[in-house]
């Protein structure tokens, strides 16, 4: 459905000297510089698929998904959605997409929301009898009946959100992009949107790519994800895989009922272990063991614990996918890894 | 055309409400100029009378003050946002909540443009007019209506503003450039104000810089449908400007649509 090969994008920017006489001096001669956006992005999405787009502030995902979706022109590489080409002949691509910003809205502001999607109904062609059908749908999904009538500059973050995805969906777009749909919203309200997605995805096939910073959602919508960094990919694939792959820390928790004994455990030395691939907290009470599992195996760190001393309390986590991707945009993986 | 006018429609349906909804705002917008009208009107009373002439340059006194009110009149109907709401969407990446969208970028502004002007013909455009035909009765005693200078003056008017429609959004677009365009925004309706007759006429410049403003774009904006209206063009003067008009509209509808192609490949959506 979606291919991106080697897609690169790259901006002027003007550069500007600081103070007054760097301001005047680049009005007059303006210095400019290369700024690489994306570079060399690849990858390709099935029908039917959600792909989930990540990657710290700034790396590039808004970028890409501007370029799929017709708004920019990629520098050079190449992408094809559906069997056309974005850029080109835009007007024609676009009736078969659906857009969600989620810091824009693509809703009439000052007008009832209702009137946004008489003007959505007629751009896009869509005739009665369908509109109504959908119309029936996205309500019964997005639950809008409450605010149809009500001036767009009324309603709150969560339900102008709900408005604009179903804008984004009213001419049953084969591929639907939501840039950060859940930004600024509650709990409760996420909790919708998700869900709202996912039945959108089942009831046409539709395919769904979002770029998020909430790993809720990726770990509750998404098949796949794509993670970014500085215009890289650094990650292609499923969660259960960016788990095993990186996922490597476990957390061993015990209290110890022989505090002495406890404390001639030496991790290093039985495992030969460095520093990169234990940390031990001791506040006293909570022993806490945070270890590479690729280096040392759960159960050959228990049965040593256990054998060096008795505890009253023990347990194993599993390391989350939080913590994995806070990991990977701190020390900056290269795309090779 | 007719899937044009159905898939535009709905814009104009838009601004009409939109237009709606501000009009207390545009009231007080309209009645700031008003104020201004009678000052224009007032310091050449003051001329007039002075002078002691009872033409001056072709004008007579009524003639003149017919020419401010229709000037203001026909600056305020053909009025066009599109600089501004154009150069704003550039400024803050709104734009590209339009280019998502499969429909042309100008016709849209274009047409919800026009549901915006029709309210503000409505509110205006009878009340002015009869008070302009009004004071021409009371003070020269004859009924100087002419029927087809007010039908010509219409057809000039809808000339007038697709011209500063088109005119605004190309100067919009350099917005790409200067990413703001409130300053120079302010200094162009200046220059567009004076070079087309909006607050001397034209027929006052000296003849050859009156001859070359005569033939720039500005002249078709104010200067022109006043001219007829007033009754002070013959029929090949008459057919000769509207034909100019036409010339200039065709040239910014060109000329838009060139610079937006070029913009939309190097385009860079500010702010996220």
């Amino acid at each position: 459905m979606i291919y991106v090969e080697n897609l690169r994008k790259e901006f002027k920017k003007v550069v500007k000297e600081p103070g007054l006489k760097g301001s005047i001096k680049s009005f007059f001669k303006p210095k400019n510089e290369i700024i690489t956006a994306v570079d060399d992005i690849s990858f390709h999405v099935p029908k039917g698929e959600i792909l989930g787009f990540i990657g710290p502030n700034g790396a590039g995902k808004s970028t890409v998904i501007k370029m799929l979706t017709g708004i920019l022109t990629p520098t050079s590489g190449k992408c094809e959605i559906g069997g056309q080409i974005p850029y080109k002949n835009r007007k024609n691509y676009v009736k078969e997409i659906g857009v969600v910003f989620g810091q824009r809205t693509q809703l009439w502001w000052d007008l009832a929301l209702r009137e946004t999607y008489t003007v959505l109904k007629e751009i896009y062609e869509v005739d009665d009898e369908q509109y109504k059908k959908r119309m029936a749908f996205l309500n019964e999904v997005l639950e809008l009946d409450s605010f149809i009538t009500s001036p767009v500059r009324t309603l709150s973050l969560g339900q102008r959100m709900r408005a604009d995805i179903a804008a984004s969906l009213l001419h049953s777009p084969k591929v639907l992009f939501l840039d950060e749909p859940t930004i600024g919203l509650d709990v409760v309200v996420k909790d919708n949107i998700r869900n709202a997605i996912k039945a959108i995805n089942e009831e046409q096939q539709t395919t769904v790519i979002l770029t998020t910073h909430d790993l809720q959602d990726v770990e509750n919508l998404c098949d796949r994800i794509v993670m970014i960094d500085k215009g890289n990919k650094v990650f292609d694939g499923g969660i259960g895989e960016l788990k095993s792959k990186y996922g490597q820390q476990r957390e061993l928790k015990f209290v110890p009922t022989d505090f002495k004994a406890a404390e001639s455990l030496d991790y290093k030395r039985e495992f030969n272990l460095t520093d990169d691939d234990i940390i031990i907290e001791n506040d006293g009470h909570i022993i806490s063991v945070t270890f590479n599992s690729d280096k040392v195996s759960v159960e050959k760190m228990l049965s040593y614990t256990l054998s060096v001393t008795h505890v009253n309390d023990i347990n194993v986590s599993d390391a989350d996918i939080e913590e994995i991707i806070k990991d990977i945009y701190k020390s900056g993986v290269s795309p090779s890894a | 055309m007719r899937k044009i006018l159905r898939i535009y429609k709905p814009f104009t349906h838009a601004g009409f409400l939109l237009a709606a909804q501000y009009r207390v705002n545009f009231i007080f917008f309209v009645f700031g100029d008003i104020i201004r009208c009678f000052i224009s009107y007032f310091l050449w009373h003051a001329v007039f009378t002075s002078g002691g002439n009872n033409t001056f340059m072709g004008f007579s006194e009524v003639d003149m003050t017919v020419y401010i009110f229709i000037s203001f009149l026909t600056g305020i109907v053909a009025y066009s946002d599109g600089s501004y709401i154009v150069g704003e969407e550039i400024r803050d990446g709104n734009i590209a909540m339009r280019l998502i969208k499969p429909i042309r970028f100008d016709l849209a502004f274009l047409f919800q443009e026009l549901g915006e002007r029709t309210v503000t013909a409505m509110i205006i455009f009878v009340p002015m007019m009869a008070g302009v035909e009004i004071y021409k009765f009371v003070v020269t005693g004859a009924v100087g209506f002419n029927i087809w200078c007010f039908l010509l003056y219409l057809v000039s008017l809808i000339l007038s503003y697709l011209i500063n429609f088109y005119f605004n959004v190309c100067y919009g677009y350099s917005a790409f450039v200067l990413k703001n365009l409130w300053g120079s925004n302010l200094l162009k309706e200046c220059i567009v104000n004076f070079l087309s007759g909006g607050i001397v006429p034209l027929a006052f410049m000296p003849a050859g810089l009156g001859f070359v403003l005569n033939l720039l774009p500005f002249a078709s904006l104010t200067y022109i449908p006043v001219m007829i209206y007033l009754g002070m063009y013959d029929v090949p003067t008459i057919l000769m400007s509207l034909g100019l008009q036409v010339f200039w509209l065709v040239f910014f509808i060109f000329l838009q649509r060139i610079i937006w192609n070029a913009c939309v490949r190097r385009m860079s959506v500010q702010g996220g």
